[in-house]
């Protein structure tokens, strides 16, 4: 499944997921936005992984900014952008 | 840390023979670290390509971003780079792609806006007094009344900021679009009508070579911020072959985000 949300303001923010038993798997995300350190990605797809395809906005936008520490900067992309892509990929709506 | 001004420090340029997409990656990464470990002054780099290429930003999806059998088709090298943004089409005199490697103190304390602003405060002074009414337009491109001239990006690493651009002076919109996934609305963003052959906002607004718009960039550099010719030392130039070899023309680098 794939969902994309230009954030206001922001960048292109991409999401590509399966949903297995009601839960989200193989989480990847991507698009032209900043983040520092780089590695930060791989924290935020494995944040995603196991969380429930049920969950709404406010809970993942949560889940992310508790798994990201303050050393991490983001540029053009935020917890509550990237929330709303995963919304989009579950509710198969590909269009930004 | 306190912070700095340009004038604080003793600025190098570098201004090579063309080289590899890959080498460029790698010359990016070593420089930075060389600037952030104190074992080179800040430096301004001009790129001069050999080949080629597409790059694409650190976090971009290799599948969604590019065509890669049209890019073998066309004999063109994909590369990801070390900071993130978009993909960036690249045939050796289309474009002008520089690279800033400074100390944090440059920018300390300046919210991204602000330092991506700093950044190019003289390239728009170049441009401007080329004619062009250039301005930076937030998140990180430079634009003009002729459309998009650039897009900027900026990466924290060992103590140095890397600020690179690359600038469109001629690019070729029909190949562009066949080896880029580009959307509709992205096309919009890159300044140019689906039906434009060539995306040339420098070319065109200039009326100059690309080498002449090099040169007053590089003069108007050296008259704000004083720039001193370098050139880059065989150890640096031995890690970044390496590194260009081992990590940047890897497959596992390049699908690092399938």
């Amino acid at each position: 499944m794939h969902g994309e949300y230009k954030m206001p303001g922001g960048k292109l923010i991409v999401i590509d997921l399966d949903v297995l038993d009601d839960r989200l798997a193989s989480v990847q995300l991507s698009g032209d936005f900043f983040l520092e350190p780089d590695d930060a990605l791989n924290t935020i797809n494995r944040t995603l992984i196991g969380q429930s395809a049920a969950a709404d906005r406010a809970d993942i936008a949560a889940a992310i900014h508790a798994a990201l520490g303050p050393e991490v900067t983001m540029y053009g992309i935020s917890p509550d952008a990237i929330a709303v892509a995963v919304q989009r990929a579950l509710r198969e709506e590909p269009e930004a | 840390m306190m912070r700095t001004d340009w004038r604080d420090h003793d600025w190098q340029l570098i201004h090579t023979v063309p080289q590899s997409p890959s080498l460029h990656m790698a010359l990016d990464d070593v420089l930075t670290h060389e600037v952030g470990a104190g074992h080179r002054p800040p430096t301004l780099r001009i790129w001069e390509w050999a080949g080629s290429a597409v790059v694409i930003g650190r976090f971009q999806s290799l599948r969604n971003e590019v065509d890669m059998e049209a890019a073998q088709r066309h004999g063109i090298e994909v590369v990801r780079r070390v900071s993130g943004g978009g993909a960036m089409f690249i045939e050796p005199g289309n474009t002008i792609t520089y690279s800033i490697h400074a100390p944090l103190s440059l920018i300390k304390g300046l919210s991204f806006q602000q330092a991506y602003a700093l950044m190019d405060e003289w390239v728009i002074e170049a441009l401007r007094t080329l004619g062009i009414k250039a301005w930076y337009q937030p998140l990180n491109d430079i634009t003009s009344d002729g459309g998009k001239i650039a897009g900027a990006a900026q990466a924290h690493r060992g103590g140095a900021v890397l600020h690179h651009v690359t600038m469109a002076y001629d690019i070729d919109a029909r190949k562009m679009l066949q080896v880029l996934r580009i959307g509709r609305e992205k096309l919009s963003d890159k300044g140019t009508a689906s039906a434009a052959k060539r995306v040339d906002p420098l070319r065109s607004q200039t009326g100059l070579p690309r080498e002449a718009v090099i040169e007053r960039m590089i003069a108007t550099f050296r008259h704000r911020h004083g720039l001193t010719s370098d050139v880059l030392r065989a150890d640096e130039l031995a890690r970044a072959e390496a590194l260009a070899r081992e990590r940047f023309s890897s497959p596992a680098w390049l699908a690092d985000v399938p």
